[in-house]
């Protein structure tokens, strides 16, 4: 009776032990990956925070704690403003540019046309975005250069009589700047509404050409609804990487001329490493942090409803 | 409501020849059903009456139009796919009033007429809902009643029963004749079911590689097979076929003499592909008209009604149909009867029939 108490109990303890150890294991794949992500994101995201809770940091030996002080000058700083309305004004204009030019590129080069054609086409399109960011800004720097191709080319045209300063003027550069970065950012959202595109069944294209429905009919009441999961997803996607983006305006027009093209990300770089004030960039770039992180949680919960 | 006229139609798909020059004339509110194995073109013409496929030669004449040039809206047509193609977007009501929506007709017209159609399907309730909540009969309704919404001309169906479970496709495939009895459109229906081409056809037009082997009427082309083809096809089981040679009172089929007074037509001493159906072997126990033959059964399949039963003679093997009440032993010899007035032959390289 009781050795068989003991063996019920030594069942039970040994159901406990597997539980646990079935339980764990995938948590034990995990550890490498989260310790490597925890320490090279964590501890850096944690000093960022720290940092901008205190002044003069790193230049001096002592910094001393300041609280919020920081936030409060920088949210009374017009130039602040000023580098947010850009930030604004430069990854909605170029989520758009994306958006318009990668979904007429994704529809063309998805019709049925020679196949060897159609993928030499794809491939050509995607090169943009192979490019590295340096390769990307010194190129179109030369391309819009007073005296470059563009200017020569316009000017031949009679659609210009002087060369324009495309980058170095104040009037231009925020628009020339979103011409750089449709024309980076595009070849992302062409490839994946591809994709999207190819998943949209043939019979409902059918039907609805049944149904009297023209080229924009079809592509209003079909390929817009089929691609809705997607569009939400890659353009929430585009905004977050965007709004982050720093080499291509930094290597394009540095945020000048003046401070017409200074972005929240330029500016945290101009405090850091050209001020030296790196508490008031690192207050910068956690502004940068809280409005990214709320544009990922959105993403992420899209992400969560279509699963 | 409009006749259809197919003439010669072909079909290329880059060098490969699809239809050969198709004929098919359909009358005003006639039931047409496109029937044949996978290939042989049935959707493709179905397609190229719908103005989803270009026609490479030939000529689709819907009411007194050649519609040959014209976009799918605009000949008056009506399709029911085979996945049903609904937007996935819209709700049931939309999807069927899409095509009205698209043709700028007033609200509350195209409300009533959707309501009227919904009601005539019975499913006025699933009007709110997204396509994804439905079941596959419920789908199928809808893609009906988006169709019959528009009050086509012709409607056109290709396939539209095959993602149907047995019992749902029984169902529906009584609902669609009757559909047709009340509505009275001219309708094209493919399948490669050749019950629900017999059940549905006022004609019936079997194809095979690009090519018509018959046209008629579903009692016509079951009852008289111009090719061994349609033979083989229409009816099941298959009708039996098996090489012969004629002889002066009969045919030999290897050791088995089967003699009956047989047509002029058939010369003597000629091969032959000799047919008869199940339907025309029975039990001499249930039936002794014809021409007795002995045969061991090796297999027995209850259908419930009745029971095809798999003989073989020698070395040939033959499927009779018995009542389903006859109990037959397996590996005994039974008496069966031959009906060699609906005996059929035909020519073993042509696959013609020899009347």
């Amino acid at each position: 009776m009781r050795s068989a108490l003991i063996a019920d109990l030594n069942k039970d303890m040994q159901k406990i032990l597997n539980n646990i150890s079935n339980e764990s294991i995938p948590y034990l794949f995990l550890l490498p990956c989260l310790l490597i992500l925890g320490s090279l994101l964590s501890v850096p995201l944690y000093k960022v925070v720290e940092y901008s809770l205190y002044d003069n940091v790193i230049v001096q030996k002592n910094p001393s704690f300041v609280g919020l002080e920081n936030y409060k000058e920088i949210l009374g700083d017009i130039a602040f403003w000023k580098a947010t309305l850009n930030t604004i004004i430069f990854t909605v204009g170029s989520v758009i540019g994306h958006l318009i030019i990668g979904t007429s590129l994704a529809l063309l080069v998805n019709t049925d046309i020679n196949p060897k054609a159609r993928t030499l086409f794809r491939s050509l399109l995607i090169l943009p975005w192979i490019f590295t960011a340096v390769v990307v800004a010194v190129n179109w720097q030369l391309l819009l250069n007073p005296f470059g191709i563009i200017n020569y080319g316009l000017d031949k045209l009679g659609i210009i009589n002087e060369p324009l300063d495309w980058l170095g003027d104040p009037s231009l550069a925020m628009w020339s700047l979103l011409l750089i970065s449709t024309w980076r950012g595009y070849p992302f959202i062409m490839v994946s509404f591809l994709s999207g595109l190819q998943s949209i069944p043939k019979e409902l294209y059918e039907a609805a050409e049944i149904d009297g429905a023209g080229f924009f009919g079809k592509f209003w009441h079909v390929t817009i609804p089929q691609l809705k999961p997607v569009i939400y997803g890659v353009a929430l996607l585009d905004l977050i990487w965007t709004f982050q983006l720093f080499p291509l305006v930094w290597l394009t027009t540095g945020g000048g001329p003046g401070r017409s093209t200074e972005v929240l990300s330029t500016m945290t770089f101009r405090y850091a490493f050209v001020n030296f004030e790196f508490s008031q960039a690192s207050t910068v770039a956690v502004s940068i942090l809280i409005i990214s992180a709320a544009f990922t949680i959105f993403y992420l919960r899209n992400e969560k409803s279509r699963i | 409501m409009s006749k259809i006229d197919i003439k010669n139609l072909v079909k290329y798909f880059g060098p490969q020849k699809i239809l050969h020059g198709i004929d098919i004339s359909i009358s005003k509110g006639e039931f047409c059903v496109l029937v044949g194995p996978s290939g042989c073109g049935k959707s493709t013409t179905l397609r190229m009456v719908a103005g989803l496929e270009t026609i490479s030669g030939g000529e689709i004449v819907i009411g007194d139009r050649v519609v040959n040039g014209l976009k799918p809206r605009e000949r008056g047509i009506a399709m029911v796919f085979q996945n049903y193609a609904l937007y996935p977007a819209k709700t049931v009501f939309n999807n069927m009033a899409f095509s009205l929506q698209l043709s700028r007709i007033n609200k509350n017209i195209i409300d009533k007429k959707v309501r009227e159609v919904a009601k005539i399907l019975d499913i006025t309730d699933l009007l709110d809902r997204k396509p994804a909540t439905l079941s596959g009969g419920q789908r199928q309704r809808v893609a009906m009643g988006r169709a019959i919404v528009r009050d086509p001309e012709v409607f056109l169906f290709d396939e539209p029963l095959s993602n149907l479970d047995a019992q749902l496709r029984g169902q529906m495939r009584a609902e669609i004749k009757l559909l047709h009895q009340r509505l009275k459109n001219t309708v094209i229906y493919v399948t490669h079911d050749q019950v629900e081409a017999m059940t549905l056809a006022d004609k019936i037009v079997i194809m095979k590689d690009g090519k018509i082997e018959q046209q008629g009427t579903p009692d016509d082309v079951f009852h008289n097979p111009q090719t061994l083809f349609v033979a083989s096809f229409m009816g099941s089981p298959p009708m039996n076929l098996i090489n012969a040679k004629t002889l002066k009172n009969g045919i030999k089929i290897k050791n088995l003499e089967i003699n009956f007074k047989k047509s002029s037509n058939l010369k003597i001493d000629k091969n032959v592909i000799f047919g008869i159906r199940a339907d025309d072997i029975r039990l001499s126990d249930e039936d002794n008209s014809g021409i007795p033959v002995k045969g061991f059964v090796n297999l027995v399949e209850q259908l419930g009604t009745e029971n095809l039963a798999h003989f073989n003679v020698g070395e040939n093997n033959f499927i009779a149909k018995t009542n389903a009440r006859a109990k037959l032993n397996l590996n005994k010899e039974y008496s069966f009867n031959f009906n060699m007035k609906h005996a059929y032959f035909f020519e073993p390289e042509t696959g013609i029939r020899i009347s």
